[in-house]
């Protein structure tokens, strides 16, 4: 029991959006889709939705429940739509808003009318709106303008929750309760979502799993553990936080960046290559003597501020830049000045060659 | 407080005061020479309240008949891609350039007996020339960049995701067009009726040739005034011309409550 796009290719003039995209979403899942701006996360959706249709006729294919749905229009589908500027419709009340899908039913499948009042009472209580019944989309804030399109959207019961990046309109505290909301809510009710989002922390906070997108291809599709633990390519590792580049050479089983040896398992049997290596600012440890295989590296600059402290370093041997994240007790046990000499251990190394990963 | 607040209020009232409101008040004032029972006699007199009807009801039709037309055009324009949509974009304008008595002269040649159209319609037994059907059509004729120019932007400016919003919902095309489409429409097609209808009423170089001005029959009211004034009776020819502004006027308020009305749902003050 799935959702499931195959094959999917979509063409804008010049620009590929989608390129022969295929994705799985089962039944109750809660799915990122996390990419850059003109990767086709939005395209992918709302080709799901029906609001777009694949250029390779015959080969492409949506399917809701098995059930092949690639020709019919967006009107049949019964995908709910949430869009990121709400389209709500302005000349109605809040409540008129979420009854919208329940009264354009043909009259043989349209419930009566105390029936939609029920529900849509129901659905008000579900998104914490129930005062707010008889106002209009221009009287209320931006959250909950969001709350008010999911609720609607969820009023016809739809197979699958198509959210386009529900949460990018709205400022950056009201983001946070309002995913954490979404998430609750997506526990309770367990409807099929799809959410499109270009904000990393948002993807793996909310999601069961996360499909990174670049250039019209899904890149990687995994749990958000997964995904940031073991990234398929430097693409995936770079939009999935910050990043150190080291570049160096690999050879069996070790990384040598600047002269010092790395032992590196994932490397085990390769061969001897120009590498670079991927390592997150918190896996690195700042020392003012080698413990172990070390790289020597000058301060630039410190700062404390926030909940961490973020450090510049410099490597003496090649003059790049790093930047390494530490607790405020290591940072204070340490009290680098910029100029001074340390030492940096690297963990969790992840090397690519080539674009791909060892 | 901005600066300038006292001189632009003052030159606003001034200006507003000798362009609008002397004139107007000059209307009502010359009035008064008439005695009550006179004034009465001058605005009830047959041709006068045949002329009313005529004039507020072809009015009325026109501007009506142009909101639907003048809606497809709109839809047209700003909804489809097609070769010469600049050109076909810059005639809905001609209409408001043209001299009207050009568009009077025009009209009249077009739809007499032996004009191009006229004798097209002669045979299916419909005259437009010298009756209310031509006034009616010089109406419509005039009318219809006023429709076309208010609803073109606010269409313009509607929100594809809207109606992407209502079919992801189960709404078919009709349904769209008819809940969410229209109901966005309709202040801006009050507002353009209202400038239709009120241009309408008003009209008088487009009308008179082919109207033929026969009394009782295709006289608009601003014709019977101009045949008072022609006879220098300028008393009745205000008497009459205040029938025209205060009706007009009373009309006008209407529709501007009611687009005030299906407008309510852009305010911002919590109710």
């Amino acid at each position: 029991m799935s959702v499931e796009v195959k094959n999917v290719t979509k063409k804008f003039g010049n620009f590929t959006a989608l390129d022969n995209v295929s994705l799985k979403v089962e039944s109750g899942e809660l799915v990122a889709l996390l990419g850059p701006s003109g990767s086709g996360k939005t395209t992918l959706l709302r080709t799901i939705a029906g609001l777009e249709f694949p250029d390779n006729t015959g080969e492409a294919q949506v399917l809701f429940y098995g059930e092949d749905v690639t020709q019919i229009p967006a009107s049949e589908r019964k995908a709910g739509f949430a869009f990121q500027h709400y389209a709500l419709f302005r000349h109605m009340s809040v409540f008129e808003n979420i009854a919208f899908g329940l009264r354009v039913r043909p009259k043989t499948t349209r419930p009566p009318e105390n029936e939609i009042r029920a529900r849509v009472e129901k659905l008000l209580k579900l998104i914490q709106l129930e005062p707010m019944a008889k106002r209009f989309p221009s009287q209320l804030s931006g959250g909950q303008r969001q709350r008010v399109a999911l609720a609607r959207a969820l009023a016809v019961e739809p197979k699958v929750l198509l959210l386009d990046e529900p949460f990018g309109a709205l400022d950056a505290k009201v983001r946070k309760e309002l995913r954490r909301w979404l998430r609750q809510l997506h526990d309770e009710i367990h409807v099929t979502t799809l959410f499109v989002t270009h904000d990393q922390e948002e993807a793996l906070e909310v999601s069961d799993r996360v499909a990174i997108l670049r250039a019209g291809k899904i890149e990687q599709i995994g749990t958000p553990e997964e995904i940031y633990d073991r990234p398929a390519s430097p693409f995936v590792y770079d939009f999935l936080g910050n990043v150190n580049l080291f570049s160096g050479r690999v050879k069996d089983g070790a990384m040598v960046i600047g002269g010092t040896e790395f032992a590196t398992p994932d490397a085990t049997g390769e061969k001897d290559s120009d590498a670079v290596a991927f390592v997150r600012p918190h896996d690195i440890r700042v020392t003012r003597q080698p413990l172990g295989p070390a790289l020597p590296a000058l301060v630039v600059r410190s700062n404390a501020a926030g909940p961490v402290a973020n450090l510049q370093l410099k490597r003496q041997d090649s003059g790049e830049i790093f930047t390494v994240q530490l607790s405020k007790e290591l940072f204070q046990e340490l009290s680098p000045k910029p100029g001074e000499q340390v030492f940096v251990e690297l963990k969790n190394v992840k090397i690519f060659s080539d674009d791909y990963s060892i | 407080m901005l600066p300038g607040f006292k001189l632009t209020l003052g030159f606003t009232l001034f200006y507003l005061g000798l362009i609008v409101l002397i004139p107007l008040a000059a209307v009502f004032w010359k009035t008064t020479t008439l005695t009550w029972p006179q004034f009465w006699q001058t605005i009830t007199m047959p041709t006068a309240m045949a002329s009313y009807r005529l004039t507020f009801g072809a009015s009325f039709l026109a501007a009506l008949v142009n909101v639907i037309f003048g809606l497809i055009v709109a839809w047209v324009l700003v909804r489809y891609e097609f070769f010469g949509k600049k050109i076909v974009d810059a005639l809905v304008d001609l209409p408001f350039a043209l001299p009207t008595a050009v568009a009077g002269i025009t009209l009249a040649a077009l739809y007499s007996k032996t004009g191009w159209i006229g004798q097209l319609l002669e045979p299916l037994g419909i005259k437009a020339a010298n009756t209310q059907l031509g006034i009616f059509i010089a109406l419509t004729f005039i009318g219809l960049p006023f429709i076309v120019r208010t609803v073109q932007p606010i269409l313009e400016d509607l929100d594809p995701e809207l109606e992407e919003a209502a079919s992801s919902l189960g709404a078919n095309r009709w349904q769209v067009f008819w809940r969410v489409v229209l109901p966005m429409l309709t202040p801006a097609l009050l507002t353009g009726f209202a400038l239709a209808f009120a241009r309408a009423l008003g009209e008088y170089g487009s009308v008179i040739f082919i109207a033929g001005n026969i009394p009782m029959k295709t006289q608009i009211t601003p014709v019977i005034i101009m045949g008072e004034l022609d006879m220098f009776d300028y008393g009745k020819a205000t008497a009459i011309a205040v029938v025209m502004l205060v009706v007009s006027f009373v009309l006008l308020l209407t529709i501007n409550v009611l687009q005030w009305w299906t407008n309510r749902y852009n305010t911002n003050n919590l109710a």
